[in-house]
């Protein structure tokens, strides 16, 4: 890998907030305690303290950025989040209430049945189980994926058009009564 | 060339396939349960999807899995390995379909070898020799009778639709043939869905020697040499050699011809094996082929020098195999022992955490693993852990080198069948090549309390 000589020692590379968001998000879908990331001059690593849920960010300067990147390999999802440009996904915090809809097949996420149309559900929207909440496609076949229970999103985790894996988090979810 | 390939494999030889394409600059996709989060092939991988839970059916058996993950990193091609969907017709017709290449023969080649009683009808119109037998299905009792008097006893009850040893029976005895018939066909069903089985005569105390070859996608088929694996447990191979102590050069070059020819007439491309029973007369009969790559491979590519998996991929790109394999040398002595999670005397499987793992190097051994210190091996799948692969100058040289490597391979947290591979190697009959299937039987009979 070719090295490359940070152009200006004495100024250390500017943190990029949504750069940021996108490991974050990535980390708490893989489960990932530790990340350290390197793109061009930018190295950061990150830490989660899993007891409390927190996430702490620490950012390193580097002199001569020359190692090879350790993100143990991106995946498909951080791939087209970072070939995306657009703002990250909001990153759920997890929190004890709140549940996961995870994505049961393998597919390309759409929030919206048709292009043009409003997604299905939004922050905010209640949703009963069954409801459809979006479009995971694949093989060329639109599958609706249902709530698995009924309570109010609280996040969409997801863009669409973004690849999503078996067990990804799609929605985050406060459930509603017993 | 391929820009990227899916490996719908996990374990040992998904990191082999990864291995191949790293060094033919091929980008890797990596697809696994949630069982093998941690495992070696995710993380070797140039990007990993997550296809389901543990359960193969859920996830390495899930084809709209696989080919959704196939497409959402836009791969070119996918790598089946072994086991799995790597002989499964259907799924190189959806690869077909959905425009990736399948690293393997047509979908039609192979339906004609995954069903066996095909396949010994193809096998010897090409010119192959074959066991006396049925010409196909045995439709009843009444028919069952009948052709077991034309074939002659003893002879074995086979299902059509499988291998690995399930919806077989010995039969030695008209008065045995009715009840074999039936419980055969039922255990068929239950294992392969499909009751149908065919018959043939049972060589006594045969020797299994299958050759290797290799197609591309001109016409052009050419074998690598015969490995012997006649120690098995239940059909299931546990040693491996090449080249066979009962094969000499001559015989070699002659049924490896007249194999390499009837692929040629066959259509065959990619990787595959031709199995055949030996008998003490040196007559050779086909039993089956197996349209993939195969555990055993590394005995070949030490017995012969070709990296057999970069020649897959090359040969399914469009190389030629004369540009990809120029020649064939047949140099040393190769033995593979497979390491499998089971205890070494009851073969009962031996899942979990492993706690210290050191495997053997130095000249003329390989390990091919994907094991590591604190892996968990999980109970879900099948229970090789590690192929030992030692190469050498002669047998007995072959040999001293496993019986030092197989002494200096640790693993511990989980049983192994290390310790038995260790008494075969020490075992006399073994050291004198006296080989056939029955070998291992009867050695574990000898010694039972």
């Amino acid at each position: 890998m070719a090295q490359k000589k940070n152009a200006n020692p004495g100024n250390p590379p500017r943190a990029d907030l949504a750069e940021i968001e996108r490991i974050l998000a990535f980390m708490t879908e893989r489960g990932l305690e530790e990340v350290e990331y390197q793109r061009g001059d930018f190295r950061v690593r990150l830490k989660r303290q899993t007891a409390s849920g927190v996430l702490q960010a620490v950012p390193l300067v580097s002199q001569a950025p020359s190692r090879q990147p350790s993100v143990p390999n991106p995946g498909p999802v951080a791939e087209a989040a970072a070939s995306a440009r657009a703002s990250a996904a909001p990153f759920a915090a997890p929190a004890e209430n709140l549940h996961t809809v995870k994505s049961p097949i393998v597919g390309t996420f759409y929030a919206a049945p048709a292009p043009d149309a409003p997604p299905f559900v939004k922050v905010g929207d209640s949703v009963k189980q069954g409801q459809i909440l979006c479009i995971v496609e694949a093989m060329k076949l639109m599958n609706e994926i249902e709530a698995d229970q009924s309570g109010e999103i609280v996040g969409v985790l997801v863009e669409s058009g973004q690849p999503v894996e078996y067990g990804q988090p799609l929605f985050s979810l406060r459930p509603s009564g017993g | 060339m391929f820009r990227k390939i899916l490996i719908a494999n996990r374990g040992e030889i998904a990191l082999r396939i990864i291995c191949a394409c790293k060094e033919l600059g091929i980008a890797t996709v990596a697809v696994y349960s949630e069982a093998d989060r941690n495992a070696l092939h995710v993380r070797f991988a140039d990007e990993a999807v997550c296809i389901g839970p543990a359960r193969a059916a859920d996830s390495y058996l899930n084809i709209p899995q696989v080919i959704s993950a196939a497409e959402i990193t836009n791969v070119d091609a996918i790598h089946p390995g072994y086991g799995f969907l790597a002989e499964n017709a259907n799924f190189a017709e959806v690869c077909e379909a959905s425009h990736i290449t399948f690293l393997g023969p047509s979908p039609e080649v192979i339906r004609l070898m995954g069903e066996k009683d095909r396949a010994r009808r193809e096998a010897a119109a090409a010119g192959l020799p074959i066991i006396p037998g049925t010409d196909g299905v045995v439709a009843d009792e009444h028919a069952a009778l009948r052709q077991a008097k034309e074939i002659g006893y003893p002879l074995m009850i086979k299902a059509t639709a499988g291998g690995g040893g399930r919806g077989m029976r010995i039969v030695r005895s008209p008065a045995e043939i009715v009840a074999s018939f039936r419980s055969a066909r039922h255990e068929a069903e239950q294992a392969f869905g499909v009751p149908d089985v065919y018959m043939e005569k049972y060589i006594e105390h045969p020797r299994h020697i299958e050759f290797q070859v290799l197609g591309d996608r001109h016409g052009r088929v050419l074998h690598l040499g015969e490995r012997e694996c006649s120690i098995q447990r239940r059909h299931q191979k546990l040693i491996e050699e090449a080249p066979s102590p009962a094969v000499s050069p001559e015989m070699r070059e002659a049924m490896g011809a007249r194999v390499a020819a009837a692929l040629e007439k066959i259509g065959y491309s990619g990787a595959g094996t031709v199995e055949f029973l030996c008998d003490v007369h040196d007559e050779f009969y086909f039993i089956e082929m197996n349209t993939r790559i195969q555990v055993e491979h590394p005995v070949t590519e030490s017995f012969t020098g070709v990296d057999l998996i970069k020649a897959q991929i090359r040969l399914a790109a469009g190389e030629k195999l004369a540009d990809v394999v120029p020649a064939v040398f047949f140099r040393g002595h190769s033995i593979e022992c497979r390491v499998n999670a089971e205890d070494p005397e009851t073969f009962a499987p031996s899942p979990g955490r492993i706690t210290a793992f050191h495997f053997p190097g130095g000249h003329g051994v390989r390990v091919d693993t994907a094991m590591y210190s604190d892996a968990v091996v999980p109970p879900y799948y099948d229970s090789l852990i590690a192929k030992l692969i030692v190469h050498a100058s002669d047998r007995a040289e072959a040999i001293a080198r496993m019986r030092r490597a197989l002494e200096m391979f640790v693993i511990e947290g989980v049983k192994t069948t290390i310790p038995l591979h260790r008494r075969i190697m020490d075992d006399a009959q073994f050291q004198k090549g006296d080989l056939h299937t029955g070998f291992l039987d009867h050695l574990l009979e000898s010694s039972a309390p």
